[in-house]
């Protein structure tokens, strides 16, 4: 009898420790990596690189073909989307190719990850000391591979082969594009040219709602409440329920997280600027999260909630959640990015074909005009190991691919942009660069061509967003054609876009550097706080947390950041 | 087995009532993600799909299945599970025979049971790891899914309580015979352990279906990626934060929830098939164990 | 863990020993390859948590980054909210050990009620089922069920005059339906644990209840739970291990700033800190923490489990 206890309960007993281990077992694969030996590049194979290059001065020519052929290795990032026209493969393809053929460059995939685990691989390839010659890394990366000595400088490289037109894609948007990365006046790495410009804030509205009630088009924040006040109360789906919501938000509240349905446009309205760093009077950076607008901006959020004019659950809604409300009908209002037909009004539309929505420049609470403000930074780069002998070889390969790219010539645009049926085999290029308003470009060729009937001026990719429009126009298009009216068309989201650059509406995050020593200690602290301070003000808490917070955000490292964000703002 | 009293029969149509209650509980949320996978994008993302699929399509399974890359990878799943059950299989049956020994009869068992158990809870995180596979020459090769987690220390516990619990005399019997350790695992224990064999069995092969992290790391292209690496790859929601000129094509792909839907009902589905079959040796695998003198 | 196994047989003699050693060699051969592979791929990396010490970046590598003493645990130590933090962690990860224990208990009583092998067999698979849905899909369904306006919790609950309740909101309430809803989406395997170990107990046993005249419930509290009893405290001890494990992906998919109060745990803390910045050696600090709490509880649990049950785990 004891002996059979003793045996179940030994079974029983494994059992359950198999499910805890299957609770522990799990751990490994979160964000918490963690250690590694590594060996740095050593420093003598710098040294003889340096070497045999100042030895054998090359002529300089951006796209220069190497007389025999040289060898460069590097990572790729693929996503499943990506599709290959028969027989290529990533390793194998027209760019490979157009690189070995133009350049004399032959480039070699060490290895290929998807997008979703690339940084981490990155970091593991980083930690074994084994990166290839040519890195794509994100920021954090790169400020360890330059505090580890392990990626090349290219000023001189950049300064001598980069492309004339390479150099204006670089400099459009000033200097924030190439100061993002540099370390103490040296270039490190080719950044990712980002169009931060696109992110801009819009306020989406159902323009056929604001028809059916008779309201005017939102040009003050009262309006935007106004608006909120009819959507929900007046029955704007006429179902003859009261079921629909006013403004919507999501529990990340912050739409530049997510591209959708944040508070920001509002406060910007009220100029304020959370989680910026903008300049004071004095001509210090302050940061906008503690700002006395900030808190007008708040209370009216409080007062919208607390009259029902706001998803009472917006609290506890991610962005997909927060969507279902938009696709089945039940909100019409929101602020957004451009891109936002795509993704999650399509959905609106594909469920009730009359659903008509519209992007406004956002409003404002007084007669200053209301500036969206843009945070991105730059997050993609492509540096180079140190002690590798051709610097340069990265350069003339991005200047290949923009050459490429602005030759307005179907079949250079079908051999290595978007082949006839559809593979954008770009995507396949190693370095890629484009102007950063090439959306609002788009927008205005094409609503220009739309008006003279003149395609003759477009570019390939202009006119097939013509050819999209025109249909969606005629009637016979599909919610995604209706999408791309909604975004390039006449009165598509660039419209309002366009407004912010003609009137150099956009304020932008003055603070662009790697994060210094207190922020990456202390900012996810202060984040959670402003998170909770905030959310809770909307649904009920006193306004007079706000103070609260700003003393404690102080206290608890802000002023500390301050410090050093000034620090930095001088010594750029 | 059971006797009815009167009130006794109350109970019994209240209990079914209940189980049958909690068992829709459990299986209304699985039918709600099958209908979602057969739903278009739209209704989808509008949370209009409850128990029946809305406008109904394939679609998403056409979209996770017509590329070539569905075939490789279902190869490389097979192999993968082929190889890594049998090592795994081979080595938890020859740690738990010795571990099943007492001290006294194989000097040292507690602690090596002890270097077992440490490695579950402790780890040095996914760059010593990775290194550690990248040195012994294992990257980008099935052998790195099937070697480093071939020892399931649960499975070697579950196996090793099993084999203490067999009759002492079947063990003595084979010695006296002159049957070395080895000889007495395969013709003694093996045969009489075939429920706590399908047992472990199954958790090697739930483990190795279910596992797409470490393919999606340790393999250097996507030609290797095991089934649930790639699955993992087709419908992973895109970060809308990055979405910049050159890729507003591709947030028509975003709209995830339907191929999201039948990724995990493709990726459930095998084991949602084996699974009642192997219940029954599970059960008995634990009933077994524990019902000799 | 020296517990009673350093017994040794006394007084044997030398060639006795030596034909003991012999017959042992086999075994410890047949350890070597699991052994080997323990070395290599779990003991050779577990090295790599010195960066709990350590200000690390993977560009300069173990031997090259700053050593920081125990900086790392001082920084966690010392960050605002950290003991709210800790308690939330160890109240969800405890409520939720008692629940998954008592739960399925009562289960699989029930379930050992039914006579009709198939409807058994089918139930025990169905109450599995949840184990296999993420917490990514489950959390948009709950959000759904819970919602104060529209979810079919709160309708029910206004049948009975009842306000309806923002579960996810309310920091009251959240602790609950994060222990509620684990329960529902694991017990369906501990049920199938105990109803084995249920059905295994002695039907003599029964049978004598019966001739003493004992009804159905007084059998069940005299035979069935006493038989089970073991397995509970062993169940219970075991999980002792896992009091830091409050479920990172159940409470990353459901929590929100407003019930960062009562739902934030050691996991998310680390991974809004990971988020920031890559702080590896704050990472690993609190998972050295978190391992060593483990390893002391698991040690506990192993004494326990032989002293109170007369159980060697392993």
């Amino acid at each position: 009898m004891k002996n059979r206890k003793k045996g179940l309960l030994a079974i029983a007993l494994v059992l359950s420790i198999v499910l805890v281990a299957a609770c522990n077992g799990n751990k490994n694969n979160d964000s918490s990596g963690n250690a590694a030996p590594a060996s740095t590049a050593g420093t003598e194979a710098t040294q003889t690189a340096e070497a045999s290059q100042s030895a054998a001065p090359e002529e300089i020519d951006p796209l220069g073909k190497y007389a025999a052929p040289i060898e460069i290795s590097t990572a790729r990032s693929m996503t499943g989307s990506m599709k290959f026209p028969a027989g290529d493969t990533i390793d194998n393809n027209v760019w490979s190719r157009a690189y070995l053929d133009d350049l004399g460059i032959k480039v070699k995939n060490d290895w290929t990850a998807d997008e979703s685990t690339f940084e981490q691989k990155m970091n593991v390839s980083i930690a074994s000391g084994n990166i290839p010659d040519l890195v794509p890394v994100k920021a954090v990366q790169l400020k360890q591979l330059v505090d580890a000595n392990m990626v090349e400088d290219l000023t001189d490289v950049w300064n001598k082969y980069a492309s004339p037109l390479t150099k204006q894609i670089f400099t459009y948007e000033g200097n924030i594009t190439l100061d993002s990365a540099t370390f103490n006046g040296k270039l490190m790495a080719i950044p990712a040219v980002s169009g931060s410009f696109d992110a801009s804030t819009l306020l989406w509205v159902r323009s056929d709602w604001l028809k059916k009630l008779n309201l005017p088009e939102p040009k003050t924040i009262d309006d935007v409440v106004k608006i909120a006040d009819a959507f929900t109360n007046q029955d704007p789906d006429g179902n003859g329920k009261k079921d629909t919501i006013g403004l919507e938000l999501q529990k990340e509240l912050y739409e530049r997280n997510t591209g959708y349905a944040g508070i920001d446009g509002l406060m910007f309205g009220y100029h304020a600027y959370p989680r910026f760093w903008i300049k004071d009077a004095s001509g210090n950076l302050v940061n906008g999260s503690i700002q006395p607008e900030v808190k007008a901006a708040l209370l009216k959020l409080q007062e919208m909630y607390k009259a029902g004019l706001i998803d009472k659950e917006f609290g506890s809604k991610d962005t997909n959640k927060a969507a279902e409300a938009q696709g089945a009908g039940k909100n019409g209002l929101h602020y957004g990015h451009m891109w936002n037909p795509l993704f999650p009004l399509n959905a609106s539309r594909d469920n009730d074909p009359k659903a008509e929505w519209t992007a406004y420049p956002i409003v404002s609470v007084d007669d200053q005009p209301a500036r969206p403000g843009i945070t991105q930074s730059i997050n993609d780069f492509t540096a180079v190991k140190k002690g590798y002998a051709h610097p340069e070889a990265a350069i003339k390969m991005l200047n290949l691919f923009v050459n490429i790219s602005n030759d307005n010539n179907l079949e250079t645009s079908q051999k290595y942009g978007k082949t006839p049926d559809g593979i954008e085999v770009f995507k396949f290029a190693v370095l890629r660069a484009g102007l950063p308003n090439g959306n609002l470009n788009m927008h205005l060729s094409v609503t220009n061509a739309l008006k003279t009937k003149d395609t003759s001026k477009l570019t390939l990719a202009q006119k097939d967003t013509y050819d999209q429009i025109t249909k969606y126009l005629s009637g016979s298009g599909t919610t995604a054609e209706w999408s791309m009216d909604r975004i390039y068309g006449e009165t598509g989201s660039f419209r309002a876009m366009n407004e912010y650059a003609t009137k150099k509406l956009d304020i932008y995050n003055e603070f662009y550097g790697t994060p210094t020593k207190t922020m990456a200690a202390k900012q996810s602290t202060l984040d959670k706080m402003e998170y909770e301070v905030f959310t809770k003000i909307i649904m009920g808490d006193s306004i007079d947390n706000f103070d609260k917070f700003v003393s404690d955000w102080k206290k608890i490292g802000g002023d500390e950041i301050t410090k050093e964000v000034n620090e930095w703002y001088k010594n750029k | 087995m059971i006797r009815l009293s009167p009130g006794g029969k109350i109970f019994v149509v209240g209990n079914t009532i209940f189980l049958f209650g909690v068992s829709i509980l459990c299986l209304l949320p699985l039918i709600h993600i099958l209908a979602l996978s057969f739903s278009s994008s739209g209704p989808a993302t509008a949370n209009e799909v409850k128990f029946w699929p809305v406008d109904f399509t394939f679609g998403s399974y056409k979209f996770i299945m017509h590329k070539s890359e569905f075939l490789t990878a279902m190869v490389v799943t097979l192999k993968r599970f082929s190889i890594g059950t049998a090592i795994s299989l081979a080595l938890t049956l020859l740690s738990a025979y010795a571990l099943s020994k007492e001290e006294r009869a194989f000097r040292g068992r507690t602690l090596y049971a002890w270097i077992f158990m440490l490695t579950i809870l402790f780890n040095g995180g996914l760059i010593p790891w990775y290194l550690a596979i990248h040195q012994t020459g294992l990257l980008d090769t099935i052998w790195a899914l099937v070697i480093p987690n071939g020892v399931q220390v649960f499975n070697v516990i579950l196996l090793l309580n099993f084999f203490r619990g067999l009759p002492k005399e079947l063990e003595e019997a084979a010695f006296i015979d002159g049957a070395g350790h080895l000889t007495t695992l395969i013709r003694v224990f093996i045969p009489v352990s075939a429920p706590a064999l399908a047992t472990i069995t199954l958790f090697t092969i739930v483990y190795h279906w279910n596992a797409w992290f470490d393919g999606l790391l340790l393999m250097n292209s996507p030609a290797h990626y095991p089934l649930q690496s790639y699955l993992q790859t087709v419908t992973t929601v895109r970060d809308l934060t990055l979405i910049s000129s050159q890729s507003l094509d591709d947030l028509k792909d975003v709209s995830d929830r339907t191929s999201k839907s039948a990724q995990l009902f493709l990726g459930a589905l095998p084991i949602l098939c084996v699974y009642p079959f192997l219940q029954r040796y599970f059960i008995k695998g634990v009933v077994l164990g524990s019902v000799k003198e | 863990m020296g517990i009673p196994l350093l017994i040794r047989e006394g007084g044997s003699s030398e060639p006795m020993q030596r034909k003991k050693t012999m017959r042992q060699l086999p075994l410890h051969l047949m350890l070597l390859p699991a052994l080997v592979i323990l070395a290599v791929y779990n003991y050779y990396p577990m090295a790599g948590a010195v960066i709990a010490f350590q200000n690390f970046t993977p560009a300069k590598g173990i031997w090259h980054s700053e050593w920081v003493g125990l900086d790392n645990f001082d920084y966690i130590a010392n960050l605002p909210g950290t003991l709210r933090v800790l308690w939330n962690t160890v109240f969800i990860a405890l409520m939720k050990i008692i629940a998954n224990l008592v739960l399925p208990i009562l289960m699989a009583l029930l379930l050992n009620e039914i006579i009709n092998n198939r409807f058994k067999k089918i139930v025990q698979t169905m109450i599995y089922l949840p184990h296999f849905l993420s917490w990514v899909i489950l959390s948009g369904v709950l959000i759904d069920i819970l919602s104060p306006s529209t979810g079919i919790v709160n309708q029910v609950l206004s049948l009975f005059g009842v306000e309806p309740i923002y579960f996810l909101g309310n920091n009251h309430w959240f602790p609950f339906v994060l222990v509620a809803s684990d329960v529902w989406k694991e017990f369906g395997f501990n049920t199938i644990v105990y109803l084995a170990a249920l059905t295994s107990i002695n039907p003599s046993l029964y049978e004598a209840a019966v001739v003493d005249g004992a009804s159905r419930w007084k059998q069940t509290l005299h035979v069935t739970l006493p038989g089970m009893l073991p397995i509970m405290i062993l169940l219970m001890t075991l999980s002792l291990g896992n009091v830091l494990n409050a479920g990172f992906d159940q409470i990353f998919n459901l929590y929100s700033p407003q019930v960062y109060e009562s739902g934030d745990i050691i996991d998310t803390l680390v991974y809004r800190l990971g988020f920031v910045d890559a702080q590896f050696g704050v990472a690993t600090a609190v998972g050295l923490f978190k391992s060593v709490v483990s390893l002391l509880l698991i040690s506990l649990s192993y004494l326990l489990a032989y002293r109170i049950a007369n159980y060697r785990i392993f």
